[in-house]
């Protein structure tokens, strides 16, 4: 296995920048995620790696080698397509045969080849078929054994779950993600269904335009996304946001949001007052606010939102209530009994600890900046 | 009681009638005309009737030498032109769809020439290059590099025929015959999902590998395809070799086809009835060709049934 | 009032659809390359480029030769093309009728114009005619219902195996029993009627393989469209002229392109129908070329450059358009 990293890795097409100057690493026999929306560039960086596509400049590495240049052929990866490529012409078998054939593998360890991942993905009773008698999920499997089957030092899954149904998805997730620790093999899997990335990723990278947003652990990328992208493209409903404006009262710095007065820290005070911010954003998870009837006085100093009550759907689970905030809509997420009435006035209450700040012109979270302040200049 | 007319037999009149008069009368005509004593377009002679024209026919096969050569000359054009035609409309097809794009636009261009160019043009174009006397392009460059000393009369000297005569209609015919294919092969090679080029080149695959075990099994039901189709056109057209007998570039026996033969019973020696008869005989293979041909393109498929009612 | 509202909406939802539908039909743009980027293609591209150059370079020099030998003193064979003096003397004689420079005017001025318009007149003739009838018949085989639909297109399919010169025989016999009804001596309807009917004979032999792709142009317009714009009050006529037909119209050119290709490359038909009293640029070149006495051949070649450059113009022009129609009537 080997562990895959690329340098400043940009990609043009014409005058479209489909691939950013990246930097990343795809850490040995982990499970990275490539998340974005469509067109961001996922499948790209996919191909760059294979070695589909050259990069128009920087590097890739697998391990301490510089395989920029190299055809794929001579850097063993596998690969699943999106609509998974397989031959028509060709029964499953001779379709899983097809790589070790190429290499010229004797005829009995191709055979042995193919039976033994034909029974790791339990397909060997659809050997005899043709593609065209398979259904979705079976496809699916015949063309991760297909690349599996070569025993690639990474494997690339080119959205492999977008085919086929919601529920085929969710045990599909699965499966792939017990196959990848049972061969400890590094994979980098592409899809922009953030609820995907988040229950099979050691690791996810979110991309957006091309350019690299956030690498981290799924809960990383979750509860401190690094910037408002990341913050409203994860999450399902996505993290609430609302633009306040910088205040400072008795020397103490605010944010105010509609009637709502958040107290910053002393930490981010000082960077906003040094940077001379004027503007900030207010995020938080829908599932991380509670609906009260009352405003209490919050010693800890919560985020305290007033609030319509705009609609409530109920999920079963959950119910997700959305409210309107200083003309805004916000999503609150609550137990199944909290139904407040419609166009009722509610309180939100967020705890301080769940708040995210966001500078409005860089998008950057607040810690981030600090974080980045703080290795730049270190005390 | 007022008959509703369906609209769609309003639409379907023009062709119907096009379709009755110059397809299904002809045909019954032509067969008909076969059984007849027709002659210099005596119209008179086609009341009677008579198998003569197919016995004679029949006798000729066997005992005219000519007639003879004329049978010899459809099944060697007929073999190599074909071998060309799908072979290398396949190559070329291939060829141009490995090729990057922007530099086989010029090629397809130049390989459909022959088949977009009048055939009086491209016939003409052949018998100049072909002829005769010290001015034929091929004489005057033979000569020039000493490979003969006198101009040779390529499609009529008794000493090379019959094969010169047969180069020269499988060259002709095959320049333009070869585009067919290229044309069906190229755009089904496009047909064929780009990804999975890159999975074969992703697993290892070389250039001649995707061609073997990915791209030409792809193609297969198209080989068969161009070569019932090319098979039906080389037996029955005849335009391209027509000008070359006429002009006398070939020999008037070793340059005809059967197509020609029949073309030149009726409208030069003016029998009517032997060449309606000897019509008959592609007429038959037509048949029976063009219902393969059917099955081949999976008609069926083709037509989708019209949604609504309009 | 209520019906000029109706009529004003649905001319702006059919301009609105026809918008969206054009962008649906018009081939997805083309997406660099397709092949692997790491892999060097240059030799490929080279070798297949020189291959397929070399084979059809013969091809192309005859061309080129043809064309050179129009404006020289000498029919050129290749090196020679240095040595001959050039002028538009050729074309000049080929114009007043003289077809060598030692014969006199076997034509006139005249006669050779009047080649050239009969030429043209069979093309668009089989044009106008190959239009009307398979636009009509590829709509109706397309959107209607009727019985024996698959049939009719069957039939089609195995009219066009037929071979034409079974066809030939017959329908010269009705050809020379229908010319037994126009009086001889009224020279202008005896030979309009043979124009008219070499015009519907040579159409005929387009008419199966043009109906086929009519009826897959008109496959691919969707059919919300026209259910749209019959919801919205319009009448199936209307929907017709104003919206499928300005649909169809790229199919619509290609055809057209095709049909007069045809029409003006025609030998055959000419050949037996019109020669010798309608001459048309095929058949004269037949004839000059086959009085061999009399042959002096870069007048021929001047009139074959006239008889191929419309047609060499059109495929230029309109190439990747024919490739399309060509290749559109064999997707299995
Ligand atoms: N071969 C190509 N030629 C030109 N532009 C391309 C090509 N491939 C991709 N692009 C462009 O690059 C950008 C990124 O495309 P890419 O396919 O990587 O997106 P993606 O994130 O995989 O999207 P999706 O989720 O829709 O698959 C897009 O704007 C796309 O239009
Ligand atoms: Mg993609």
């Amino acid at each position: 296995m080997v562990e895959v990293r690329l340098e400043k890795v940009t990609k043009k097409f014409g005058r479209v920048i489909a691939v950013n100057k990246v930097d990343l690493v795809f850490e040995d026999g982990k499970f990275t995620v490539l998340l974005g929306p469509s067109g961001s560039g996922k499948s790209t960086l996919l191909y760059l790696v294979a070695g589909i596509y050259r990069p128009t400049s920087g590097k890739i590495f697998f391990d301490d080698k510089d395989v920029t240049n190299l055809p794929p052929r001579e850097r063993n990866v596998g690969l699943v397509f999106q609509n998974y490529a397989l031959y028509p012409h060709m029964t499953v078998y001779d379709n899983i045969a097809f790589p070790l054939r190429l290499r010229k593998e004797p005829p009995e360890k191709i055979d042995s080849k193919v039976h033994e991942v034909a029974k790791l993905l339990r397909i060997e009773e659809l050997l005899d078929r043709f593609p065209s008698q398979l259904s979705g999920g079976q496809q699916q499997r015949v063309a991760l054994a297909r690349a599996l089957v070569k025993e690639p030092s990474v494997l690339l899954l080119d959205e492999p779950l977008s085919n086929l149904d919601a529920l085929l998805r969710l045990t599909i997730r699965a499966e792939l993600k017990k196959l990848q620790q049972k061969l400890g093999i590094t994979a980098i899997h592409v899809t922009h269904d953030q609820a995907e990335a988040m229950s099979m990723a050691d690791k996810i990278a979110v991309i957006d335009q091309g350019t690299l947003q956030q690498v981290g652990t799924p809960e990383e990328v979750y509860l401190k996304p690094r910037n408002l992208f990341v913050a409203t493209f994860i999450g399902n409903p996505p993290a609430n946001t609302l633009t306040g404006s910088v205040q400072t009262v008795d020397g103490t710095v605010f944010v105010e949001v509609g009637s709502a007065r958040y107290q910053l820290t002393e930490e981010v005070s000082k960077i906003v007052r040094e940077a001379g911010v004027e503007k900030l954003v207010v995020a938080f998870r829908p599932e991380h606010a509670k609906i009260v009837e009352s405003p209490l006085v919050d010693p800890e100093g919560d985020l305290v939102l007033e609030g319509d009550v705009y609609v409530v759907e109920p999920l079963g689970r959950e119910n997700i209530v959305t409210l309107i905030v200083a003309g805004m809509p916000i999503k609150v997420v609550t137990p199944p009994d909290v139904k407040p009435h419609s166009s009722s006035k509610v309180y939100i209450v967020v705890p301080r600890n769940r708040v995210m700040l966001f500078d409005v012109e860089t998008g950057l979270n607040i810690e981030f900046l600090i974080r980045e302040i703080h290795q730049k200049i270190p005390d | 009681m007022r008959v509703r007319l369906n609209p769609a037999f309003l639409f379907l009149i023009p062709a119907l009638t096009l379709i009755l008069v110059f397809y299904v009368v002809p045909l019954i005509l032509s067969v008909y005309i076969g059984f007849t004593p027709l002659q210099r377009w005596n119209l008179n002679r086609m009341g009677s009737i008579t198998a003569y024209n197919f016995e004679r026919l029949f006798y000729m096969m066997f005992h005219d030498p000519d007639f003879g050569k004329v049978i010899r000359t459809t099944i060697v054009f007929t073999a190599f032109t074909l071998a060309i035609n799908v072979l290398g409309g396949l190559g070329l097809g291939l060829a141009l769809y490995l090729m990057d794009e922007v530099l086989s636009l010029p090629y397809r261009i130049l390989w459909l020439l022959p088949r977009m160019t009048p055939v009086a043009v491209y016939s003409l174009l052949w018998y100049y290059f072909f002829l005769g006397g010290e001015e034929g392009t091929l004489n005057s460059i033979l000569l020039r590099l000493g490979v003969i000393n006198e101009p040779l009369s390529w499609g009529t000297d008794p000493r090379l025929l019959p094969e010169t005569a047969w180069v020269i209609l499988i060259l002709v015919n095959g320049f333009v015959g070869v585009s067919f294919g290229m044309i069906v092969f190229y755009s089904a090679f496009h047909s064929i999902p780009r990804e999975q080029v890159v999975a074969a080149r992703v697993d290892g695959a070389t250039t001649s590998q995707i061609v073997r075990h990915v791209l030409i099994p792809q193609v297969r039901w198209h080989i068969v395809y161009v070569t019932v189709w090319q098979l039906l056109s080389l037996l029955t057209t005849f335009a391209h070799i027509f000008l070359l007998v006429e002009w006398g570039a070939v020999h008037r026996w070793w340059g005809s086809t059967w197509a020609l033969y029949v073309f030149n019973v009726a409208f030069k020696t003016y029998e009517q009835g032997l060449a309606a008869a000897a019509a008959t005989v592609l007429v038959i293979i037509g048949a029976i060709l063009g219902l393969v041909a059917l099955r081949i393109l999976k008609f069926k498929e083709m037509m989708v049934e019209p949604k609504g009612e309009i | 009032m209520q019906d000029s509202r109706s009529r004003a909406s649905v001319k702006s939802l059919l301009k609105r659809e026809i918008g969206k539908i054009r962008g649906r039909l018009k081939p997805p743009a083309y997406r660099g390359v397709w092949d692997v980027e790491t892999i060097d293609r240059r030799r490929l591209n080279l070798l297949l480029a020189l291959v397929l150059g070399l084979a059809g370079l013969p091809v192309f020099m005859l061309y080129v030769l043809l064309v050179m030998s129009s404006f020289a003193n000498t029919m050129l064979s290749g090196p020679d093309i240095f040595s001959a003096r050039y002028s538009i003397e050729n074309w000049r004689m080929l114009f007043e009728g003289r077809l060598s420079p030692a014969a006199g005017q076997q034509y006139t001025t005249r006669d050779i114009i009047m080649i050239i318009v009969n030429t043209l007149v069979v093309a668009l003739g089989v044009t106008a005619v190959v239009l009307v009838v398979s636009v009509m018949a590829g709509y109706a085989i397309s959107r209607m219902r009727f019985r024996g639909r698959t049939r009719l297109m069957e039939l089609m399919i195995l009219l066009h195996a037929f071979p034409g010169v079974a066809l030939i025989i017959a329908v010269y016999a009705i050809y020379v029993w229908t010319l037994g009804f126009i009086p001889t001596e009224n020279t202008f309807a005896y030979k309009s009627y043979m124009m008219v009917y070499t015009v519907f004979a040579r159409a005929a032999l387009e008419i199966p393989m043009s109906i086929w792709l009519m009826k897959g142009f008109f496959d691919k317009i969707p059919w919300e469209v026209e259910w749209s714009a019959l919801v919205d009050g319009a009448s199936r006529f209307k929907v017709w002229r104003e919206i499928i037909i300005p649909l169809v119209k790229p199919g619509i050119s290609a055809l057209a392109i095709f049909a007069f290709l045809a029409g003006w490359e025609d030998l055959i038909y000419v050949h037996v129908f019109l020669y010798p009293e309608i001459k048309t640029l095929a058949t004269f070149i037949e004839e000059v070329v086959g009085s061999i006495e009399t042959t002096y051949l870069p007048v021929v070649a001047a009139a074959g450059t006239l008889y191929l450059l419309p047609t060499i113009l059109f495929f230029v022009l309109t190439q990747q358009l024919l490739l399309q129609a060509l290749s559109g009537g064999v997707k299995a």
